[in-house]
């Protein structure tokens, strides 16, 4: 469409207001989509390029589509010829006309009312665009246009202006010049439509108003760092929480990406301002807040510089913006805040701003990494300290479990249940779990160095400071990674010096804190009583004469603490005033304090010994033992559920199953057991975890119990049928060998009765069972007497030890020792105790003279006939062995010799498989397969012992190589 | 059962038979290891103690109730002693005792 082919219509219909402005609009409609992408995008509010254009354009949008129909729908025939000549123009048209166009432009610039209608000049724009004028029409646009805004630049320039009023002036400039352009470049639309479109290589009248803008006022330096700089300084008091002009703001930011200067002159400028500001800040607020606070102030920040983003700023600068103040306030200070903090948010567990550190932390680079890291510390430093404590054995299972949930729960609430957390956790817990293996040589040597730094402090205080500094630093090297054990370790040393040989007052008081401390162990644990008992024996035997009134103290406030086992402060006080006077007596004869503290050391190096694994399996032991009522069945299957997660951790497990098995051998054969089914699943959880071969032998002794009950019942329909036994109602429990710990055979003579019966059976079971072969375990024989006293008849329950000692009364009034001994074999230690607990203990069915609590060869003993109890069932206790050291080492042992086996088996699996291997490759293929900890040395004996053995041979060319011999 | 019930009905009883006997006994919980009755406590085919389950069981680890009965022991004439899974594999190849190259035949089992 051509300006000369429309002409002859504009002529013809010359009157016709309506229709040329319908063919104006639909023109402009056409152009507009030809328009360059900006502009169709212009209808959008968000685009900034022509924000200030859309309110104007709207009216024209809207009556396109009507427009373009309606000359189509005339059925009138219209003929258009051409002119016959050309119109002729007045000669001075151009002048005329553009003096009324610079007229019209410049009130429009001077916000004056425009002298002729604006109809008027469109027309003479769309005239002067048809005569071939529009080049020189454009250009004295231009000029005119770019005189304005030159005259414009002078109020920018004068000096010491407010900031304030600077900025404000600025954008009424701005958005004078966007409504004049608006207003001019409607007038001039023709020639914008025609002429503009027509050279590419010319602006727009709107961009050429944005061009002079930007060149003549935007651009000047002066004017330019002054408005980016009062930006600047507005942003910064809102981030300081002034209320600052956002609309200002906000149509500032706006010319200057109008201007397509926000990159340049603004938004580096302001990313440098934010770093510096944020850099500031992070470091302050990390001197000055805990780091919850901080974590707040972090997470707020952020917020509100996403509304900042929202309100005013260029979505463009989101991504750097954001990620300024992460690096800032996090990632600087990633280490500050974990080292800082996460200790105590794990202690607490405060779950809120774990929640909050997660979120941010896994906003940076290497943040979660970070976290992951120092969690998986933080869990090795408390397990460590809950694992390595000796004085922590008792409660240690307790407190995993405790602490094994906790952490579950922070996983799981503020980790988002992240796998990396998952993983390191469970890393961690095996790491420290596993921190107190057994390690004999090792103590050996740690024992001899103790034993040194003591031999040496008997003689001089400062050799003895001296030695210990050497031992330690001995030690250090032994072991690294330690410090929290030597810390302790040290600490009890100092205290032991200063309270030995300085200053007695410390001694006392570091006494009476052990006291407190045993006070607090007090559950259920003879075991420990009787240590107590015989270190308070000591100190009575050695330092106050044996002086028969503190014995007698002391052995009643022993009943009287056994009897009485429920935690009751006033009975505590009671038992601590009598502690404390024996306290105050020792204080007289300081030579004993070195034997004292010679045996502080021994039960501390033992202590040392146990592992987690044989405290496991104690803790089960007790919570399956009947007399626990402190579960119901579910809590009970729980807490077991718990135990499992901890026994899972564990490398020693066989460790765990020598002492469970014990214990669980114990359960059974006395009936201790509280429930089967407990029994049962503990069982099956094992075997889950570790498979049949682990249970199999657990399994066989329940079997064995199964079996023993059928047999008895058998026996004694036999018993009936051949009308024999009668008296005496015997239950034998038939064990596996192999499945039940082994106890050491012991010959001792039964009375002929019980002879007689014995053999009865034997007969009995060996007639169902050939090729067997019996071993009767005297001690773990139990019997129930009736016994006839002056004041009635009792029924005494006890072991068969016992009750051989008693039966023999049966025949003669008063038996010594000696009598005794040789009447029942029973092995003297044996005896000594099993003749204690019977004239010694809570019920003395037997009287002993001379009195005393000890049993001595010369003592002799006699039926006690004036024997009195207010029950009729008696249970007498046996005395217990030590059980902590002897048979503690029994099962040490057992487990080591065990372990010899599956190192031969492995090296032997290995070799068969490789036929030729060098050293080291066989050490690391073993370490592979075995799945308890070893050391190279020990492997290194078996591989000898193998090559003894003619399992293997050493290379005759190569010493490092091993060769299998078939 | 309560004790005190039985309690006038025994005194009767004991007064009258046995005066002087101070302790009698009345019940005995006994406590027995079996094994089997053999000279040498290994098997001489599969090297495994014949209290545990032989080689061959314990590989496909036959459970609880049958794997103890399966592998049970075998005396011959000779007096040596065998799982009887081991010798029952044995006797195919060789109806000899592999100790001592006697004729085997079984003097008795194990149950």
């Amino acid at each position: 469409m051509s300006g000369i082919a429309k002409t002859p219509v504009l002529a013809e219909e010359g009157g016709n207001n309506q229709s040329r402005k319908r063919s104006l609009h639909s023109s402009s409609e056409q152009c507009n989509n030809k328009r360059t992408k900006s502009d169709e995008m212009s209808a959008n509010e968000k685009k900034s390029n022509f924000s200030m254009l859309t309110p104007n354009s709207n009216g024209t949008v809207k009556l396109t589509s009507t427009s373009m129909n309606k000359p189509g729908a005339t059925t009138k025939k219209l003929v258009i010829k051409n002119f016959k000549s050309k119109p002729n123009l007045p000669e001075n048209y151009q002048e005329t006309t553009w003096s009324k166009l610079r007229e019209a432009v410049i009130a429009i610039q001077t916000s004056k009312a425009i002298a002729y209608s604006l109809e008027e000049l469109y027309q003479a724009v769309e005239n002067m665009c048809s005569h071939k004028m529009a080049s020189q029409l454009y250009v004295n646009l231009t000029n005119l246009v770019e005189a304005h805004v030159k005259a414009n630049i002078e109020q920018f320039l004068s000096e010491s202006m407010d900031r304030q009023v600077f900025l404000k002036r600025m954008d009424d400039c701005w958005r004078a010049h966007c409504r004049q352009m608006i207003m001019i470049r409607s007038i001039f639309l023709y020639l914008d439509r025609t002429y503009v479109l027509q050279n590419p290589s010319i602006h727009s009248i709107w961009e050429m108003g944005l061009d002079l803008f930007r060149h003549h006022i935007a651009m000047n330096t002066l004017v330019q760092t002054r408005t980016v700089d009062g930006l600047l300084t507005l942003i910064e008091r809102e981030r300081g929480g002034d209320a600052v002009d956002i609309s200002l703001l906000k149509s500032l930011l706006r010319m200057l990406s109008d201007l397509q200067i926000y990159q340049d002159a603004f938004e580096h400028k302001f990313l440098q301002a934010t770093e510096r500001m944020y850099a500031a800040e992070g470091q302050r607020l990390m001197r000055e807040l805990a780091v919850p606070q901080y974590l707040a102030h972090v997470e707020k920040r952020l917020k509100e510089e996403n509304e900042r983003l929202l309100h005013y700023l260029d979505p463009s600068t989101k991504w750097q913006l954001i990620h300024t103040i992460e690096r800032q306030l996090l990632s600087e200070h990633l280490t500050g805040i974990l080292g800082k903090g996460l200790e105590a948010l794990m202690d607490g567990p405060r779950l809120a701003d774990l929640t909050t550190l997660y979120a941010l932390f896994s906003r940076v680079k290497d943040g979660l990494s970070e976290l992951c890291n120092h969690f998986n510390a933080y869990i090795k430093k408390k397990g460590r300290t809950i694992v390595i404590e000796p004085e922590r054995d008792k409660t240690m299972v307790g407190e995993l479990l405790e602490f094994k949930e906790q952490l579950d729960h922070v996983v799981n609430a503020c980790f988002q249940r992240n796998d990396k957390f998952l993983y390191s956790m469970r890393e961690a817990f095996e790491y420290f779990i596993n921190q107190r293996q057994n390690k004999p040589a090792e103590l050996i040597e740690f024992k001899e160095q103790l034993d040194h730094v003591v031999n040496a402090c008997f003689q001089r205080n400062d050799k003895f400071l001296y030695s210990m500094r050497e031992a330690f630093e001995y030690f250090i090297n032994q072991r690294q990674n330690k410090p929290a054990e030597l810390i302790e370790f040290k600490e009890q040393l100092d205290h032991v010096v200063n309270a030995c040989f300085q200053r007695n007052d410390k001694f006392l008081y570091s006494m009476r804190e052990a006291f407190e401390y045993f006070i607090n162990q007090r559950q259920n644990k003879p075991a420990e009583l009787i240590e107590f008992k015989e270190q308070l024996d000591h100190v009575v035997n050695a330092c106050f004469q044996r002086n028969d009134k503190f014995l007698y103290s002391m052995r009643e406030a022993f009943e009287y603490f056994i009897n009485q086992r429920q935690n009751k402060p006033a009975e505590l006080i009671e038992f601590k005033e009598q502690l404390d006077h024996v306290v105050n007596a020792c204080f007289q004869r300081n030579d004993k304090f070195l034997y004292s503290m010679r045996e502080a050391f021994e039960y501390f190096i033992n202590q040392r010994q146990n592992k987690p694994a044989e405290l496991i399996a104690k803790f089960v032991d007790v919570k399956l033992r009947a007399g626990n009522k402190e579960a119901t069945e579910e809590e009970l299957e729980r807490l077991l559920d718990k135990i499992m997660v901890l026994f899972r951790f564990i490398h020693g497990k066989d460790v765990f199953e020598a002492f469970y098995k014990k214990d669980l051998a114990k359960r059974l054969l006395v009936g201790k057991s509280a429930s089967v089914d407990a029994e049962k699943s503990m069982l099956s959880k094992l075997k889950q975890e570790c498979g049949g071969g682990f249970t199999c032998k657990l399994e066989g002794m329940f079997k064995d119990m199964e079996l023993s009950k059928d047999i008895n019942i058998t026996y004694k329909q036999h018993l009936a049928a051949s009308q024999e036994g009668g008296g005496l109602e015997l239950s034998v429990y038939i064990l596996t060998q192999g499945f039940w710990p082994s106890y050491p055979p012991v010959d001792v003579r039964l009375p002929a009765e019980l002879t007689r019966h014995q053999d009865h059976f034997t007969k009995f079971y060996l007639a169902k069972h050939s090729g067997r072969k019996l071993q009767w375990q005297a001690t773990l024989g139990h019997c129930v007497l009736r016994a006839h006293f002056t004041q009635g008849n009792k029924e005494l329950q006890v072991s068969l030890f016992q009750a051989l000692c008693l039966l023999l009364f049966n025949d003669g009034d008063n038996l010594s020792f000696e009598d005794i001994k040789t009447a029942t074999n029973i092995e003297e230690g044996e005896l000594r105790r099993t003749l204690q607990s019977l004239a010694c203990g809570k019920a003395r069915v037997l009287s002993k003279s001379p009195r005393g609590r000890e049993v001595d060869d010369a003592d002799s003993f006699a039926f006690n006939a004036d024997f009195t109890n207010k029950l009729f069932r008696i249970k007498i206790n046996q005395i217990q062995m030590k059980e902590t050291s002897e048979e503690q080492k029994a099962t040490e042992e057992r487990v080591f010799q065990d372990r010899q086996y599956q190192i031969d088996a492995a090296i032997v699996r290995v070799m068969k498989m490789r036929k030729a291997l060098s050293h080291n490759l066989l050490i690391s293929e073993l370490y592979n397969q075995l799945k308890f900890p070893v050391k190279p040395a020990d492997l290194k004996k078996r591989i000898e012992s193998l090559i003894d053995r003619d399992y293997m041979e050493r290379d005759k060319d190569n010493p490092n190589q091993y060769n299998y011999v078939a | 059962m309560s004790g005190e019930d039985c309690d006038p009905m025994d005194r009767g009883e004991n007064d009258g038979q046995k005066p002087d006997k101070m302790f009698t006994l009345k019940k005995w919980n006994a406590v027995a290891m079996w094994s089997w009755d053999v000279e040498c406590d290994t098997c001489a085919i599969c090297r495994v103690q014949v209290m545990d389950a032989c080689l061959r069981c314990q590989g496909e680890s036959k459970k609880d109730s049958y794997g103890k009965q399966d592998c049970v022991v075998v005396w011959g004439e000779c007096n040596h002693s065998f799982h009887f899974c081991c010798m029952s594999l044995w006797v195919k190849q060789n109806n000899r005792c592999p100790l001592c190259q006697q004729e085997w035949s079984i003097q008795r089992m194990g149950k």
